[in-house]
C-alpha cells in the first residue's frame, strides 16, 4: 500500500494552517476621521491604521494624499504621528471640486517608508460650500509617485475582509477538491459503462459522495464568510444559487443509484446520469456565474480569480492547500470504497 | 449524508447569531479573525461527521462478520 500521498496531504494541510494563520497582513488604512469635509476648508483629519507602525519612520518622510483621480489630488501637510496606528494631517481643500461636481468621494493614500503604501477607497466625502475660501489651494495633477512598495512575506490588506482573507486557504480548496473528486467519479462511471465492473461503480459513487461532502463544506464556509463580508449568509447571489443547484444535481445521483431493485440497472443508469451531472457542473460553477453580476471574486468576466485577488505570498500557501485538501479528499474516498469492497466480499 | 448536511447547514446559519450577542461582536473585532476560526471549525465538523458515519458502517460490518463466524 502506497501511503506517501496521505502523509503528504497531512503535511500540506498542516503547512497551510500554520502559514495561513501566522503570516501577518500588510498595514492598511482602516478609517479616516472625520469622514466629511467642505470646500475651502483647512481640513484636519486622522488616519487610523491597521497593523501599522507609523512611528517607525520620521513624520517628514511620511506622505499622505486625498485623491479623486490621477489628475486631481491633494497632498497632506503638518503630518504628525500620534502613535503607531494614528497619524494626523491637514489638507487645504480648494474652492471648487473636480469636474464641477457638487460632491465627491476622495481616496486616502498613505506612503510610509517602513510600512509601504496603503489605500482606503472613498475615505472622505467633500461637499461644495461657499462659506469658506482657500484661494491658494489647488488640485495637483499626479502628485502620487515614488511610492514605497513593501515586498516582504505578508498577505494583502483588504477593506471589509481584513483577516478573513485567510479563508482563501480553507474555503477555496474545498471547491478544488470537489472538482478533482467529481472528475475521478465521472472517469470511473465511463469505465463502468465500458467494462461493467461493479468495482468501478462503487468507486464512482465513493468519489461523488466525498465530492459532495466537500461541496457542502465549501457552501457553508462560504455562507459564514459571506455573512461577515457581504452582510448576509445567503443573498441569492448567482454564484451561491448555481453551486446549490450543482450540489442538488449530485444528490439526485445517489437517489437514482439506490432506486432500483436490480443493482446492475441502478449502476448503469447512475453512471449515465453521472456523465450528464458532470457536464452540467462546469457551466453551473464557472460559466453561468460569470454572465451575471455577483459579489463573489472573479465572477464578472475575468478568470475565476485573477491576479488582483492573489499575490505571490498567498500563492505560496494557496497552491499547497489545494493539493493537500485534494489528496485528503481522495483519501476519504478511498476509505469509503475500501469499506464497500469489504462489505461486498462479506455478502457473497 | 442528508442528516450530516443538515447539521453542517444548521451550524453555518446559527453560529453567526450566537456569536453576535451583546455589545462586543466576537466575530467582527480583531480584524474578523474569528470568521477564519469558524470556517476551520465547520470543515472539521464536516470531516468528523463523515468519519463517524463510516465508523458506524464498519461497526455494523464487524457485527456481521462475528455472527457469520459463530455459525
Amino acid at each position: 500500500m502506497h501511503m506517501w500521498w496521505k502523509y503528504l496531504s497531512v503535511a500540506l494541510i498542516g503547512y497551510s494552517i500554520v502559514a495561513g494563520m501566522l503570516v501577518p497582513l500588510k498595514p492598511g488604512v482602516a478609517q479616516v476621521k472625520p469622514g466629511a469635509a467642505k470646500t475651502g476648508q483647512s481640513f484636519e483629519c486622522s488616519f487610523y491604521g491597521y497593523n501599522s507602525f507609523y512611528s517607525r519612520s520620521e513624520a517628514k518622510d511620511i506622505r499622505v494624499w486625498l485623491e479623486y483621480d490621477s489628475l486631481h489630488a491633494l497632498g497632506g501637510q503638518n503630518i504628525r504621528v500620534v502613535n503607531d496606528t494614528v497619524l494626523s494631517a491637514t489638507f487645504l481643500i480648494p474652492d471648487a471640486l473636480p469636474e464641477g461636481k457638487p460632491i465627491v468621494l476622495l481616496n486616502a493614500i498613505l506612503d510610509h517608508p517602513a510600512d509601504g503604501v496603503s489605500l482606503l477607497p472613498g475615505a472622505v466625502e467633500v461637499a461644495l460650500d461657499t462659506a469658506q475660501h482657500n484661494p491658494a489651494a489647488r488640485w495637483d495633477a499626479a502628485p502620487v509617485r515614488d511610492l514605497h512598495v513593501k515586498s516582504d512575506f505578508s498577505y494583502p490588506y483588504r477593506n471589509v475582509i481584513y483577516e478573513s482573507i485567510r479563508n482563501t486557504y480553507f474555503h477555496v480548496p474545498m471547491w478544488f477538491a470537489l472538482m478533482f473528486l467529481f472528475i475521478a467519479s465521472v472517469v470511473h462511471s465511463f469505465r463502468y459503462l465500458s467494462k461493467q465492473n461493479p468495482e468501478n461503480d462503487r468507486k464512482a459513487a465513493a468519489y461523488a459522495e466525498t465530492g459532495l461532502l466537500f461541496g457542502g463544506m465549501g457552501l457553508v464556509t462560504g455562507m459564514l464568510w459571506a455573512h461577515y463580508a457581504w452582510g448576509a449568509a445567503w443573498s441569492n447571489d448567482i454564484k451561491q444559487l448555481m453551486t446549490a443547484v450543482a450540489l442538488l444535481v449530485y444528490v439526485a445521483y445517489f437517489i437514482l443509484r439506490r432506486s432500483f431493485d436490480e443493482p446492475e440497472k441502478g449502476a448503469r443508469l447512475a453512471a449515465v446520469y453521472n456523465i450528464f451531472a458532470f457536464a452540467s457542473l462546469v457551466p453551473l460553477l464557472y460559466i453561468i456565474p460569470r454572465l451575471f453580476a455577483s459579489l463573489h471574486p472573479g465572477a464578472t468576466g475575468n478568470p475565476a480569480f485573477g491576479s488582483e485577488d492573489l499575490d505571490n505570498t498567498m500563492r505560496a500557501v494557496f497552491y499547497p492547500a489545494i493539493i493537500g485538501w485534494t489528496l485528503f479528499g481522495f483519501w476519504l474516498a478511498e476509505l469509503r470504497f475500501r469499506y464497500q469492497r469489504l462489505e461486498m466480499a462479506e455478502m457473497e | 449524508m442528508q442528516k450530516l448536511l443538515t447539521i453542517i447547514l444548521f451550524l453555518g446559519i446559527s453560529l453567526p447569531q450566537v456569536l453576535a450577542q451583546g455589545n462586543r461582536d466576537f466575530m467582527r473585532e480583531t480584524g474578523k479573525i474569528n470568521v477564519v476560526t469558524g470556517v476551520m471549525l465547520l470543515i472539521f465538523v464536516g470531516i468528523a461527521g463523515y468519519v463517524l458515519r463510516l465508523d458506524r458502517k464498519l461497526t455494523k460490518l464487524e457485527h456481521h462478520l462475528k455472527d457469520n463466524n459463530h455459525e
